[in-house]
């Protein structure tokens, strides 16, 4: 009976002790993944900008969720010779049909959209999913609040798109984004 | 009150574990020829992913996060069901033989079950607290068993139908969940989770 | 459908006779085994539920299948090299140690290599570990004969395992999607159904994993039952 117990034993060490060494050696490769995809994601989003817009990503507690946890966001800033072109950051679309919206969008120093992108989403595939193709996020670049109601899915007046079958998902990241900038605003109006 | 309702409405029906999820999918074929037999599995595995949900949530929460050890996830997890299921056989075994009569056959069954395994990686990614936690091991299992029983009924039906021999067994159980699963699909949209 | 009785019967068809160390007819014959014969998913109906939730498209399909692989490869070699040290009495609890072991190695390998593919497959990877394939193969085969012939018997089942994910993506994803590997395939020249074809969106939500699944077994029967006909 110890022998069993001795035997299971040593081969969970020595298979824990194997994969905190897989663990170590794969660590820095799956951040620097990471790095990467936010760094495509931002490329996207924003005008060409040439410093490292990582490093001085600025952090903003903008509210509380249901368990009292401060909500955080992520400004980064792009600059083209220390010019700002644009500031990036994720908003989150509550109201998709399935569930979240995770969307990525950039904002021009005029306060205009300069790019959206959706980074994780849930919605119906071949009807939602289309939130993610690029000729319907490139319906965002140059809208603004001043539009007014003009921002908006054509079922409300407005004039992006929605798909035949799914109005929600389109309503949905508009409606995100729409809040984005009204963030942007208050974070960097008044001279921030 | 309205959280707990969701979480229920939108495991059992809107993202089904079998029928959405394609969690337990093999018992859900192996075991649903006949209503009775579902009906022990059923409880089978509510029991055990609810106990499993709730233990999976605690050692994340209590040793692997602090420690930093969430790479050894996986391995521990699955350590603990086959335990928990071990150690639910021998409680059941020892204080209700009646129950064990009914369930002891499908315990074994339930280690390879990937809900199980599916639901207690699902409350630690979805950063669930332990109240949701519950509920959502709850729903889920319930869920399975909700589409295990309907799978039932209609097998029993099914048995006396003529249907060509390359689709008997397997072939016509997939399409049968196939058109359930196009029905649950009604659901979707309902509630968000 | 992981009941004892499929596990049981696998046994029996798998014993075979002392055989010289390195023998090259039992090695192809290990490999075919599990291409044809015991072709897992279509045969013994092992592995349904990561093949029916990642098989939107060939690609995820094809990712899935060198998973499972590798998986399985690794966790044979080790198991048969093992095989005279576990206890019988523990087997199945160290042979789940080490299952779960090559897992996270490929969960980690595949987070850091291939991040997308990692995203799409999501929890399905983690699930390898309960995929009945493996513990099917541990105990039916690893667990008797000697490490390279369960290394070909891993590679034999991985395959026919990928072969089975290919198809059931490629249909999927032509069916639903209109697209291949991500290249469109139903548009334009090389529209196969007319030019106002609205893709099937049923086949890549779940409806589609199981009526395509269930289409797939009936076809391998129908082959089946033809090729023994002939004889």
């Amino acid at each position: 009976m110890i022998r069993l117990v001795i035997i299971l034993t040593t081969i969970s060490l020595i298979a824990a002790v194997a994969l905190a060494k897989v663990y170590d050696i794969t660590k820095v490769r799956i951040a620097e993944q990471e790095r990467i995809k936010t760094m495509n994601g931002l490329k996207a989003v924003l005008p060409p900008f040439n410093n490292d817009i990582d490093k001085n990503a600025k952090e903003v507690v903008v509210g509380q969720d249901k368990k009292g946890r401060d909500i955080k966001i992520k400004f980064y800033t792009g600059k083209m010779d220390e010019k700002p072109v644009g500031v990036a950051f994720e908003m989150i679309a509550p109201d998709g049909y399935a569930g979240d919206i995770d969307i990525l969008m950039g904002v021009s120093p005029g306060g205009k959209v300069s790019g959206i992108e959706i980074i994780s989403h849930k919605e119906t595939p071949g009807l939602g999913s289309k939130i993610s193709q690029d000729k319907w996020k490139e319906k965002f670049k140059g809208r603004s609040l001043e539009e007014g109601s003009k921002f908006a899915v054509k079922k409300d007046g407005g004039v992006i798109d929605q798909f035949s079958g799914a109005t929600i998902s389109p309503r949905a990241v508009v409606g995100a984004v729409k809040k984005g900038l009204e963030l942007y605003k208050k974070e960097f109006s008044n001279g921030g | 009150m309205v959280e707990i309702l969701l979480i229920l409405v939108s495991t059992i029906f809107v993202t089904n574990f079998v029928l959405a999820r394609f969690l337990g999918i093999c018992p859900f074929l192996g075991v649903s020829s006949r209503i009775e037999t579902s009906i022990g599995m059923g409880m089978a595995v509510i029991f055990v992913i609810t106990l499993a949900a709730l233990s999976a949530w605690s050692i994340e929460k209590v040793i692997l996060v602090p420690f930093d050890l969430v790479y050894l996830r996986t391995i521990v997890f699955i350590l603990v069901i086959a335990t928990l299921v071990q150690f639910v056989e021998m409680v059941v075994r020892k204080t209700s033989p009646a129950l064990y009569n009914a369930l002891g056959i499908y315990l074994p069954l339930i280690t390879t079950n990937c809900a199980v395994l599916g639901v207690a990686l699902l409350v630690v990614q979805k950063d669930m607290d332990f109240f949701q936690t519950f509920f959502f091991g709850v729903g889920a299992s319930v869920g399975f068993t909700v589409a295990l029983l309907l799978m039932a009924g209609i097998r029993e039906q099914t048995a006396y139908a003529k249907i060509p021999q390359i689709f008997q067994g397997t072939p016509i159980g997939l399409i049968t969940a196939g058109l359930m699963s196009l029905a649950f699909l009604g659901f979707a949209g309902l509630v968000r989770m | 459908m992981a009941d004892s009785e499929t596990i049981s019967s696998d046994i029996a068809g798998v014993e075979t006779a002392p055989a010289p160390w390195l023998d090259f007819k039992e090695l192809s014959q290990d490999l075919t085994r599990g291409l044809w014969q015991e072709i897992p998913l279509f045969r013994l109906v092992l592995g349904t539920c990561p093949t029916l939730a990642v098989t939107t498209s060939a690609t995820n399909g094809v990712g899935m299948g060198i998973a499972t692989t590798f998986v399985l490869i690794a966790s044979n070699v080790m198991i048969s090299l093992l095989r005279n040290i576990i206890p019988d009495m523990v087997r199945i609890p160290a042979f789940i140690v080490v299952i779960a072991s090559f897992v996270t190695v490929t969960d980690l390998m595949m987070a850091a290599f291939t991040p997308d593919l990692h995203h799409a497959l999501g929890i399905f990877i983690p699930l390898i570990v309960v995929n009945c394939i493996l513990l099917a193969r541990a105990e039916a085969f690893a667990s008797k004969n000697n490490s390279i012939r369960s290394a070909v018997d891993g590679l034999g089942m991985g395959i026919g395992f990928s072969i089975a994910l290919i198809l059931l993506g490629t249909v999927r994803e032509i069916l639903g999607n209109g697209t291949w590997f991500g290249i469109p395939v139903l548009t334009g020249t090389m529209d196969l159904f007319g030019y106002d074809y609205q893709p099937l969106i049923v086949m890549v939500l779940p409806p589609g994993a199981f009526i395509g699944l269930g289409l797939l077994v009936a076809g391998m029967n129908k082959i089946e039952a033809n090729r023994q006909k002939k004889r």
